[in-house]
């Protein structure tokens, strides 16, 4: 059994990682707080987005294969999907729970099932990237160390770059896979397909919009940004979750140290009563010899 | 048939403006400024740089947007712009070291691209000062 002193420098070491991951908790939950915030704010824009490109699209069909542009036919007729681009969204850190190992499974899975091609691949996170190199799968690109302030970019670049290769035949849709937000607490790996979406058909106003100057260049000028708003709504879920899970992971590990430092202090004491209980034996038994 | 519009002006980050107004102006992207009444027929357009003009209690105000488009309803106007800033949040000073910047990035541009950059960059100062009320005369 293990002395007093080595008992008293265990409780100390579990003490100390208590504190690091205590800490680590209360910045998870201060940077929750920062990227739930652009969420949210995010939220309002995206739906009015999906909402006026709905209108659009529907507008049109109406107007069918008059309109002479890749990314519109995009919307309105898909290509059949032969070669796709994917992108997976994990985190540059680990600590997090199980937020990069269920995004990687999903991601495993799809591109197990595919019957498509992935001719471009982009990893967004450390994590990801790694998870690429393991598989031999080719990165066309790492996003490692973007800051929740330099998302917007990095969603604008890849949305224009997609859009581009669309419209220049080099792929047929764009997929992501990341976790996606459902509380604080629950991250669910999600596969979206940005484009083409299903964006479903307009409901209400019964009056076709105008579309000025020409319906080509509004759904030219609109499509994309529909893309990069989709994509940053997908970076930010997963930026949310991200802080979420490793909040969660950090408090359970507290719990934990707790759990072991009550733990080992029973033993202790136990120990201690046990050295005392034996001394007053010996002093005992001496006096009455 | 209500004699306001409500004008929402949304961006990524954040609703920058929402109210009941009774006429709104704003610039396109090739047509030039488009002025919505209430009762206007359903319009999606995309928006160019500028000032997006509103009346709200027979008082003139401004916004700054910088690309984006505005959709157009009988009873409303929602803009859904890249950048947008209402006039409080402009920091004039900084839009003139700004715009200082961008002459001298023009004078030492050297391909088509950092032309264009620099350009983009001198009109969104412009604009900002304009709607800072510190128009540069040209």
């Amino acid at each position: 059994m293990a002395g007093l002193q080595d008992i008293r420098r265990r409780i100390r070491s579990v003490k100390n990682t208590q504190q690091v991951t205590k800490a680590m908790k209360m910045i998870s939950a201060v940077k929750l707080r920062k990227s739930q915030e652009s969420l949210l704010a995010l939220r309002p824009y995206a739906a009015k987005m999906l909402d006026v490109v709905r209108n659009v699209v529907t507008r049109s069909e109406e107007l069918g294969a008059s309109i002479d542009s890749p990314i519109a036919q995009a919307f309105l007729a898909p290509r059949e999907e032969k070669n796709i681009r994917l992108v997976v969204i994990a985190s540059d850190k680990g600590l997090c729970g199980g937020f990069n190992a269920n995004v990687l499974k999903q991601a495993t899975a799809f591109a197990d099932a595919t019957a498509s091609t992935i001719v471009h691949l982009d990893a967004v996170g450390k994590r990801a990237a790694d998870w690429a190199r393991k598989r031999g799968m080719a990165c066309a690109a790492d996003h490692t160390g973007v800051s929740l302030a330099g998302l917007p970019a990095l969603a604008q670049a890849i949305a224009e770059e997609a859009a581009r290769q669309y419209e220049a035949g080099e792929i047929d849709a764009l997929y992501v896979i990341h976790n996606y937000f459902a509380s604080a607490l629950a991250q669910v790996p999600t596969t979206l397909r940005v484009f083409p979406m299903d964006i479903g058909a307009h409901a209400g106003e019964s009056v076709p919009p105008l579309l000025e100057p020409s319906p080509v260049r509004v759904l030219d000028a609109l499509l994309p940004r529909f893309i990069e708003t989709t994509f940053l709504h997908a970076l930010l879920e997963s930026s949310a979750s991200e802080h979420g899970a490793r909040m969660a992971a950090m408090d359970k590990a507290s719990t934990n140290a707790e759990d072991m430092i009550a733990r080992l202090t029973l033993n202790m004491n136990k120990l201690r009563q046990a050295s005392i209980t034996n001394q007053i034996i010996e002093i005992v038994s001496g006096a009455n010899a | 048939m209500s004699d306001t519009i409500l004008l929402e002006v949304l961006t990524p980050e954040r609703r920058v403006f929402s109210a009941r107004v009774s006429e709104v102006q704003f610039p396109t992207a090739d047509l030039g400024y488009y002025g919505v009444l209430p009762g206007h027929t359903p319009l999606v357009t995309a928006l160019g740089s500028g000032l997006v003009y509103y009346t709200e209690n027979d008082q003139k105000h401004w916004l700054t947007v910088f690309g984006g488009f505005a959709e157009v309803g009988p009873e409303h106007v929602t803009i859904l712009a890249r950048i947008s800033e209402t006039v409080d949040m402009i920091d004039a000073d900084r839009a003139e070291a700004a715009r200082v910047r961008a002459l001298k990035m023009i004078k030492d541009a050297d391909t088509e691209d950092e032309l264009d950059v620099a350009q983009a960059k001198l009109n969104a100062s412009l604009v900002r000062l304009q709607a800072a009320g510190r128009p540069v005369g040209h």
